[in-house]
C-alpha cells in the first residue's frame, strides 16, 4: 500500500468514525430539547402541544399548596400574574419550593388542562423570579435586594 | 482603610501589567536583556500586589467589614471562619480576583522556574501573562470590582449561599481555577513558539509538567464538585450534565487530549500543528467556561444583557486572546508541517489519533448542548434546554472507545504494529474481556452498558496486568529479588510511562464506580412516622426518633434512622433537614453510611407539622470506586510530576 492510500484509509477512518459520533449526537438533538413557556403560553397550546414535555416557570399561587392524603406529591397553581396553571406534582420538591415564590416546572400539559410535573426547580435566592417571566415582560412585586441588606 | 489599600494596590498592579506588555515590545525590538528583566520585575510585583488586594479582601471578610458591598452581599456576622474564608471567592467579583491572583503566582513562578533554561521564550511569555491579566484586571476594576464599599452600612450581611457553606466547596474553585489558570503557561509557551518562529518540540517537553499540574487540578476540581453534588444537594448523584458542570468538563475533555497528542510530537515529531491547536482551544474553553458561569450567561442571555457592558468586555476580551493565537498559529502552520508521515494504520499513532478524535467529539458535543440554548434564546427568543439523554447517548460509545483504546495504546508499537506482535499483546486481554462479559451475563447482569463497560475495563485491565507483571518479573529475576521489589525497579525504571498507567488504572476503577452505582442504583421515597420503618434492599430502615438540633448558625430537625441488615443494627443514620438563620433558607443534609465500597444514603427532605417525615433512602454499589478511583489518577499525576529527572528533560 502507498503512502497515499494508506493517508486516505486514516483520513476515511477518522470520518466514519467521527461521522458515527456526530450522527448520535445529532440524529434525537431535537427529541431532547425542553423548550420554556409561560403559564399564559400553556393555556394557549393546541393539542399538538398535549403530552410534550416542556417547562413552566412562575410564581406558586398563596394558598394553594395542598398535599396529597395517600402519596407523595400535591398540587398547586402556577401564574404568571396574567394565567394560572393547575399543577399536579408526585415525588419531593426542593428545599426552595414555597408558596408565594418562583418556580419552575417540567412535565406534561394535559388535554384536561392540568400540568402534570414530576421534577419542580426552585431558584435559592430569596427575591428570585424565573429569568424566562422577566423575558416574558412579566411584572411581579418583589424585594429589593439593596432594601433587604440595610433595612 | 484596609480594603482601600487592596483597591490602590489592583490599580497600580494593572499599570503595571501594561508595562510588562510594552517591556516585552521593547525587549524584542531592541535585543536589550535589561528590558526582559524590567518585564520580570513588573510581573514579580504584580504578584505581590495582587496578594496584597486579595489579603485585604480576606482581612475585610475576617473582621466582618460590612461597609464593603461585596462581603455584605456573600457573608454574615454567623458565618463560620472557615466559610468566611471561602465566602471570598463565593461570589463573582471576589473569584475573578482569585483567578488574577492565581494567574500572577504561576506565571512569576513561571519565569522564575524557566529563566535560565528559555532566556529567548521570557519577552513572549511575559508579555502574554501580563496580556491576560491585564484582561481580568480592567474586568475587575472598572466592571466588576470587590472593593467598592456600600453606604450606608447594613448591621448584618446577606450571607453566603447555604449550600456553599461545606468544605467541598471551600476548596473547589481554588482548584477549578488553578486548572484553568494552569494551562496559560503551555498556551504562553505556545504562543512563545509561534511568535518566535521556534518551532520544535522544546516548548511542549518544557511545560509537560504544568500541563500535567493544571489537569491533575482540574480533574480534582471536577471531582470535588461532583462530590459536593452527591452528598450536598441530596439527590444521590454526582453529575447532571448541567451547564456550569459542563462549562469545566470542556476544556477538561480538550486538556487530556492534549496532554496524550504531545507525545506523539515527542516521540514521532509529528502533529504539530495539531498540537498547538488543542493548547489554544483548551486554554480559550478554560476563558469561556470562566465566564460562562462568573456572568450568569448560562441561566439566560438575558441576565447577561442586565449588564451590557461586563457582557461585550467578557466578550471581546475573549474575542482578543483566541484571535491573538488563531491569527499567530494561521501565518505560522506553512512552517509547521511535519516531516514525517504515518508509516501505518496499526500503530500507536493511530490510536492516539483516534483517542483524540473521541475526545474532540466529546467536547463538540458538550459544547453544542451547552451553547445551543443560548443560540435558540439569542435569534428565535425562546427558551430552551437540552435534556441529558443527549449527552448520554454520546458518551456512552465515546467513553467505551477510550477505554478501549487505553489498553491499546500504551501496548502496540510506534510506526506498524506486526500481526505477531498484536496477536502476542491482545489475545489474552481480548479472552480477558469476553470471560468477564460472559460471566456477569451468566450471573444475570443483562444492562447494555454494564456488559459493554465490563468488556472494555476487563480488555484494558488485562492488558495493562500482563505488560506490567511481565516487566516486574524481568526486574526481579535480574535483581534476583521479590517481585514486588521487581514491580518497584519496574516502576522507578520509566516512571513517566508508569505513573501514566496508574492514572489509566485509576480511570477503570472510576468507571466500575460510575457503571455500578448508576445502573444498580436503588431508590425509594416514603412518608413515614416516629416508630415506623421501610425497607430497601436488604436494609430496615427505622425511624426512632425526631429531634431539634442546633448548629453555629442554623437549627436543624434531625431524624434517627436505625439501620438494620437483618436483625443485626448497622448504624444510625441522621438525616437533617435544616434552616439557616440569616436567610432563612431550607436545606436537606445527607447522612451517608459505608458498606462493601458502596453507600446507604439517607435524607429527610421534609418533616410536616403532624411529625410525618418523608424519607429517601438510595442505596448506591460501588460509588467508593468512583471517589477511590479518582484518587489513584491524582497518585499517578503527582508521581509523574515528581519523578525524578531525565538527562534531556
Amino acid at each position: 500500500m502507498g503512502s497515499k492510500n494508506k493517508k486516505i484509509g486514516i483520513i476515511v477512518s477518522l470520518a466514519l468514525v467521527g461521522g458515527a459520533l456526530a450522527y448520535l449526537a445529532l440524529g434525537n438533538f431535537g427529541e431532547n430539547l425542553v423548550y420554556f413557556f409561560t403559564p399564559s403560553e400553556v393555556k394557549a397550546f393546541d393539542s399538538g402541544y398535549y403530552q410534550k414535555k416542556v417547562r413552566v416557570g412562575g410564581m406558586v399561587v398563596e394558598g394553594s399548596m395542598e398535599a396529597y392524603a395517600d402519596r407523595l406529591g400535591m398540587t398547586f397553581e402556577l401564574t404568571d400574574g396574567e394565567a394560572t396553571i393547575p399543577v399536579t406534582f408526585e415525588g419531593i420538591p426542593p428545599d426552595l419550593f414555597k408558596e408565594g415564590q418562583g418556580a419552575v416546572v417540567e412535565g406534561f400539559w394535559t388535554g384536561q388542562h392540568k400540568f402534570q410535573s414530576n421534577l419542580i426547580m426552585a431558584k435559592h435566592s430569596e427575591d428570585y423570579m424565573p429569568i424566562e417571566l422577566k423575558r416574558a415582560g412579566v411584572e411581579l412585586p418583589r424585594k429589593d435586594f439593596m432594601k433587604s441588606l440595610i433595612q | 482603610m484596609i480594603i482601600e489599600i487592596g483597591h490602590f494596590s489592583v490599580v497600580i498592579a494593572l499599570v503595571l501589567s501594561a508595562f510588562g506588555i510594552v517591556s516585552s515590545f521593547l525587549a524584542l525590538q531592541t535585543r536589550n536583556v535589561d528590558w526582559v528583566r524590567v518585564g520580570r520585575i513588573a510581573l514579580t510585583l504584580i504578584f505581590i500586589l495582587l496578594s496584597i488586594g486579595m489579603g485585604s479582601l480576606i482581612y475585610s471578610f475576617l473582621v466582618r467589614d460590612f461597609s464593603v458591598h461585596y462581603v455584605a452581599a456573600t457573608s454574615n456576622s454567623q458565618l463560620p471562619l472557615f466559610y468566611t474564608v471561602a465566602a471570598v471567592w463565593g461570589g463573582h467579583e471576589g473569584s475573578l480576583l482569585l483567578w488574577v491572583f492565581i494567574l500572577s503566582a504561576f506565571s512569576t513562578i513561571a519565569v522564575w522556574l524557566h529563566w535560565r533554561t528559555q532566556p529567548a521564550i521570557m519577552p513572549y511569555l511575559i508579555g502574554m501573562e501580563c496580556l491576560i491579566i491585564m484582561g481580568f484586571l480592567l474586568l475587575i476594576l472598572f466592571l466588576s470590582s470587590p472593593f467598592d464599599r456600600l453606604i450606608p452600612t447594613p448591621a448584618d450581611g446577606k450571607d453566603l449561599n447555604p449550600l456553599l457553606q461545606d468544605p467541598a466547596m471551600v476548596m473547589h474553585p481554588p482548584m477549578l481555577y488553578m486548572g484553568y489558570v494552569g494551562f496559560s503557561i503551555p498556551f504562553s509557551f505556545a504562543m512563545a513558539a509561534l511568535f518566535s518562529g521556534r518551532l520544535g518540540e522544546e516548548w511542549i517537553k518544557v511545560t509537560q509538567r504544568w500541563t500535567i499540574f493544571a489537569w491533575l487540578c482540574l480533574t480534582t476540581g471536577i471531582l470535588m464538585g461532583g462530590y459536593w453534588a452527591y452528598y450536598e444537594l441530596g439527590w444521590g448523584g454526582y453529575w447532571g450534565w448541567d451547564p456550569v458542570e459542563n462549562a469545566s468538563f470542556m476544556p477538561w475533555l480538550v486538556g487530556t487530549a492534549f496532554l496524550h497528542s504531545v507525545m506523539v510530537q515527542e516521540k514521532r515529531k509529528m502533529f504539530k500543528v495539531w498540537n498547538l491547536f488543542l493548547i489554544i482551544v483548551t486554554f480559550s474553553l478554560s476563558l469561556i467556561g470562566t465566564f460562562l458561569v462568573r456572568s450568569g450567561v448560562l441561566t439566560s442571555v438575558h441576565t447577561f444583557a442586565t449588564d451590557p457592558e461586563r457582557g461585550l468586555y467578557i466578550l471581546i476580551f475573549v474575542a482578543t486572546v483566541i484571535g491573538i493565537a488563531f491569527g499567530a498559529l494561521i501565518l505560522r502552520a506553512h512552517k509547521l508541517k511535519s516531516q514525517v508521515e504515518m508509516d501505518s494504520m496499526v500503530s500507536r499513532e493511530s490510536v492516539f489519533l483516534f483517542n483524540n478524535l473521541f475526545f474532540l467529539v466529546a467536547a463538540a458535543t458538550v459544547f453544542l448542548g451547552t451553547l445551543y440554548p443560548l443560540m435558540v434564546e439569542t435569534w428565535q427568543g425562546s427558551k430552551v434546554t437540552v435534556g441529558p439523554p443527549y449527552y448520554n447517548t454520546v458518551f456512552m460509545p465515546v467513553a467505551l472507545g477510550l477505554l478501549f483504546m487505553m489498553g491499546v495504546g500504551p501496548y502496540i508499537p510506534w510506526r506498524k504494529a506486526s500481526q505477531a506482535s498484536i496477536k502476542k499483546n491482545f489475545l489474552v486481554p481480548l479472552a480477558v474481556g469476553l470471560v468477564s462479559t460472559t460471566v456477569l451475563f451468566a450471573l444475570g447482569i443483562h444492562s447494555v452498558f454494564a456488559l459493554a463497560g465490563t468488556f472494555v475495563v476487563g480488555f484494558a485491565g488485562a492488558a495493562i496486568a500482563i505488560d506490567f507483571g511481565k516487566i516486574s518479573a524481568l526486574y526481579s529475576r535480574r535483581e534476583s529479588s521479590s517481585l514486588l521489589k521487581g514491580a518497584f525497579s519496574a516502576f522507578t525504571s520509566n516512571q513517566r510511562r508508569y505513573s501514566g498507567i496508574l492514572t489509566h488504572v485509576g480511570v477503570l476503577v472510576l468507571v466500575v464506580g460510575i457503571i455500578a452505582s448508576t445502573v444498580y442504583q436503588t431508590e425509594k421515597v416514603v412518608s413515614l412516622k416516629v416508630g415506623d420503618e421501610f425497607v430497601i434492599d436488604e436494609y430496615r430502615m427505622k425511624l426512632e426518633r425526631i429531634h431539634e438540633v442546633r448548629g453555629k448558625n442554623w437549627s436543624a430537625q434531625e431524624g434517627v434512622f436505625e439501620v438494620y441488615e437483618g436483625d443485626h443494627l448497622l448504624t444510625k443514620l441522621r438525616p437533617q433537614k435544616r434552616v439557616y438563620d440569616a436567610s432563612q433558607t431550607p436545606t436537606t443534609e445527607s447522612a451517608i453510611y459505608a458498606k462493601n465500597m458502596g453507600h446507604i444514603f439517607l435524607t429527610m427532605p421534609d418533616v410536616s407539622p403532624e411529625g410525618v417525615a418523608v424519607a429517601r433512602g438510595v442505596i448506591n454499589p460501588l460509588i467508593l470506586w468512583v471517589w477511590g478511583g479518582g484518587g489513584i489518577m491524582g497518585l499517578g499525576v503527582l508521581l509523574n510530576i515528581f519523578r525524578p529527572r531525565k538527562k534531556d528533560e
